[in-house]
């Protein structure tokens, strides 16, 4: 079987998926986009992420881009709706002196970039969050996040971008096996299921994109998996009703990593997250350990990790946890995603590298992908994000 | 139980015929054995006790397989055997245990274990079989035989497999009306499995006994028969039933509707596998005996060392399997700790044992028409409430496989954890009744525990 594209997505998780409805909403109806994946859309690290959308203000930059892709998930929940969106707010928390201090640096970079948040006292606290223990010592309240389930997400995108684009071809669990170049740019690519003749490629492969940068012919993309251990309460339990995020999270998760993510010697962290879920259950991480693409459970980090939410959200104690499990999240060198032309073969894009913020990030990253192959200006400077930056 | 640790040369999971087999074996060799076991007392599904101080109904005779029952019974309560009644096991390494007890965290270190956990009863989806009233098999007679309920008036049994007979007579034992008894296996298929019974006769035994309290009832059992559908405000209040071809399709013209306020549903049973699969032991698929089993060799090893396997968890084969397999366990267990070899007899009684239970089970052969019962609007995940039409969708957009299934919509991702659905979701989902079905992917915990109960996990 051999056909043709416009463009060819690989990788059916969040991103690849917000690509391919980026895509057809900028391109015309006529354009033939094939999504591929190897697993099932949403089975990788998109079906084993928490869904918190996320404004980070650490500069106008940072908050640009996240607080745009924010609203477009708010956009996409009004329009089209189906993945359990919850507007939910963040409640930033502290638990010693440390934590106290970046409470009002938070809150002046939210004020700098003209939102805004609250500063609770112990009332307002109560008022906000019942179910948190009574000594957290202070706390930050962002109305702006939310929380998506984002496997149903990627449904709902594929689902309003086939309205928009009838001709749009899902291959799930068939594999790429190669891609076919001539003349310094990409020409093709051979799957499972036969070739397909296409002038342009998008790497949406998460942690695996290296593989296929490989594969390619191009060389090592620096994005490393980083596992998260999750933990899920049965329904209609959950200790709390809004996200909870230790604001130590900010330090521990943002930017570069401190430890090599090559490694092997990650000794691992955590700083809880806790989320509300739809069906009144609430999903519990989360731990960041490089250490290959082992998917295995860290008993022990999970075990800690738990420990601490029972710390904010006392009454979790006896509330029955009904699964576990692990994620890799893609980490990409210097803690930026790489969205963009690859500058040494034609035709090849990188959707990839987003760590812990895929969900949040992704309609931004299918936007920029789908206004750069546009042509159009695009809705948020795109330079950091290039995929030039390495080895620059 | 106040040590949060302890150690043991064997642990036991699972206190039905092939754990208490087992224990009582190793106990007699001079054996330390701990049992960790979900029920209330000893017994398992099969031989499950009334709670201390419930007595049975007045005049209830009971099967003959009963006796055997009652021997394993005295033989484990009379043996040196520490039984936790209420531990759920949540965690495995080999060696390990962990589990929950009243509310606490505890581990059991141990040399060997054991896995006899026993086996699920398999839902085939039906329009209104969420609505109260309707259960499984299996539930029904928790109710009955468990606690001493009397679960409704008039009833409708319907599935198949062997386990039909025993609903319907602790139904009449505790008083209901069974109205009607449909076995969706032909009559033909029934004859499939006559030389394997007539061949053993502690099973003829078993059958003519059922059919002798079937006929003593009035209760009629009808071959080739199936509920289409159950239908009620808030309650079961009528069932329609209908023939079936020998595929299990529902036959057009044959519906007859039958009022009833209590149906139980038992497709047959599902092995228990998920602490095998967690601790990384193979399995393979045997539609015949339940689906996906766990591998074990003629000494009952699993693929891991230190980990043994008896009963249903190898494949459904019923009581006699299970104690058979369960007393070779024991042995083969005895003689990894340095016993002596496993003697001849046990081997070919557990054979002898799983070859009946085969031929029997010809006659229960899955039945793929069976899968056409659910229409669009019926709930295939109850946990999370997923209709068909949601699943199909799933199918078709995320992948065939069973986690693209459920990532697409969420089946089997609830507090049962696919254990309900798992079995017939694939089927449904690709409207393909003979998909190649996925091994069940297993996490920690493998039971629901308390928060608590993992962070304070001992070791």
């Amino acid at each position: 079987m051999s056909q043709t594209a416009d463009v060819v997505v690989v990788g059916g998780g969040i991103i690849g998926c917000a690509v391919v409805h980026a895509l057809a909403q900028q391109l015309p109806r006529s354009t033939r986009i094939v999504l591929i994946d190897r697993g099932p859309i949403a089975g990788a690290t998109s079906g084993s992420s928490m869904g918190h959308l996320m404004v980070t203000p650490d500069t106008p930059q940072d908050y640009a881009f996240s607080r745009t892709s924010v609203r477009l998930w708010n956009e996409l929940a009004e329009r089209v709706g189906g993945f359990h969106f919850q507007a939910t707010g963040a409640l930033y928390l502290a638990d010693c002196d440390e934590d106290l201090e970046l409470i009002p640096v938070l809150h002046e970079q939210f004020r700098d970039n003209g939102d805004r948040c609250e500063i609770l006292d112990e009332q307002r606290l109560r008022e906000i969050e019942p179910g948190l223990a009574p000594d957290v010592p202070g706390a930050l309240f962002y109305p702006g996040d939310g929380v998506v389930l984002p496997m149903l997400a990627c449904g709902a995108m594929l689902r309003e971008a086939r309205q928009w684009n009838e001709s749009i071809e899902v291959r799930a669990e068939c594999a790429v096996t190669g891609f076919e170049r001539a003349g310094g740019r990409i020409t093709g690519v051979a799957t499972a299921r036969g070739r397909i003749a296409t002038p342009l490629v998008v790497n949406a492969t998460g942690v695996w994109a290296p593989e296929l940068a490989e594969m390619a012919g191009q060389p090592r993309l620096p994005i490393y998996p980083r596992a998260g251990n999750l933990a899920i309460t049965a329904h209609h339990v959950s200790p709390i009703r809004t996200q909870l995020l230790e604001i130590s999270y900010l330090r521990f998760a943002h930017g570069a990593a401190k430890v090599d993510p090559a490694g092997t010697d990650d000794p691992g962290g955590h700083a809880v997250n806790m989320q509300p879920q739809s069906h009144g259950g609430c999903l519990i991480g989360s731990t960041r350990q490089f250490r290959g693409m082992d998917r295995t459970l860290n008993r022990e980090l999970l075990h800690r990790s738990l420990a601490r939410a029972q710390r904010y959200a006392p009454a979790l104690k006896n509330v029955p946890i009904v699964r576990t499990w692990v994620g890799l999240r893609p980490y990409a060198e210097g803690g930026l995603p790489f969205i963009g032309p690859w500058p040494h073969l034609d035709g090849l894009w990188i959707a990839a590298g987003h760590e812990g913020l895929g969900i949040s990030l992704a309609p931004i990253t299918g936007l920029l992908i789908a206004q750069q192959i546009a042509g159009v200006a695009p809705a948020v400077d795109p330079t950091p994000y290039q995929p030039a930056r390495i080895g620059a | 139980m106040s040590e949060r640790v302890r150690q043991a040369q064997v642990g036991i999971v699972g206190g039905g015929p092939a754990g208490m087999a087992a224990a009582s074996a190793l106990a007699a060799r001079g054996r330390s054995v701990v049992v960790l076991d979900e029920g209330q007392r000893a017994g398992g599904q099969i031989f499950r006790q009334l709670p201390p101080g419930v007595a049975p109904p007045a005049g209830v005779s009971e099967p003959p397989s009963h006796d055997h029952g009652h021997e394993l019974i005295d033989a484990f309560e009379g043996a040196q055997v520490e039984l936790v009644s209420g531990a759920t096991v949540w965690d495995s390494k080999p060696g390990r245990l962990w589990f929950e007890h009243a509310g606490e965290s505890h581990l059991l270190e141990c040399e060997r274990i054991l896995l006899a956990p026993g086996a699920m009863d398999r839902c085939i989806p039906f329009p209104g079989w969420t609505l109260p009233g309707v259960t499984t098999a299996g539930a029904l007679q928790v109710m009955v035989r468990g606690f001493g309920v009397k679960p409704g008036r008039r009833a409708l049994v319907v599935g198949s497999g062997p386990l039909l007979l025993p609903t319907v007579t602790a139904l009449l034992a505790a008083g209901v009306e069974v109205v009607a008894a449909l076995e969706a296996s032909s009559r033909w298929n029934a004859l499939r499995a006559l030389p394997g019974v007539i061949g053993n006769g502690a099973r003829l035994r078993e059958a003519m006994w059922y059919m002798k309290q079937l006929v003593r009832a009035g209760v009629k059992l009808r071959w080739g028969w199936t509920v289409l559908r159950c239908e009620g405000d808030r309650h079961v209040e009528r069932a329609v039933i209908a023939k079936v071809d020998g595929q299990g399709r529902p036959r057009l013209g044959t519906e007859r509707t039958i009022e009833v306020d209590v149906v139980g549903a038992g497709f047959g049973l599902v092995p228990a596998i998920e602490l095998g699969l967690l601790l990384g032991c193979d399995s393979r698929h045997l539609a015949a005996r339940g689906g996906h089993c766990l591998v074990v060799d003629e000494q009952q090893r699993t693929t891991i060392d230190g980990v043994f396997a008896a009963g249903e968890i190898g494949g459904i084969g019923g009581a006699e399997v299970a104690s058979a397999e369960g007393a070779l366990a024991a042995a083969a267990i005895d003689h990894s700790l340095g016993g002596p070899a496993v003697s001849e007899p046990l081997v070919k009684q557990a054979r002898a044992e799983r070859r009946a239970s085969d031929a029997m089970l010809r006659a229960f052969a899955p039945l793929p028409g069976l899968y056409q019962l659910a229409n669009d609007d019926t709930i295939v995940c109850r946990c999370e409430d997923v209709p068909l039409s949601e699943a199909r969708a799933a199918a078709e957009l995320h992948g065939r496989s069973s986690r693209a299934i459920k990532v697409g919509c969420r089946a089997g991702m609830g507090p049962c954890q696919a254990r309900i659905c798992g079995p017939s979701l694939q089927q449904l989902a690709t409207a393909d009744p003979a998909c190649e079905m996925d091994v069940p992917v297993v996490r920690v915990p493998v039971k629901p525990v308390r928060a608590s109960t993992i962070v304070n996990a001992p070791g």
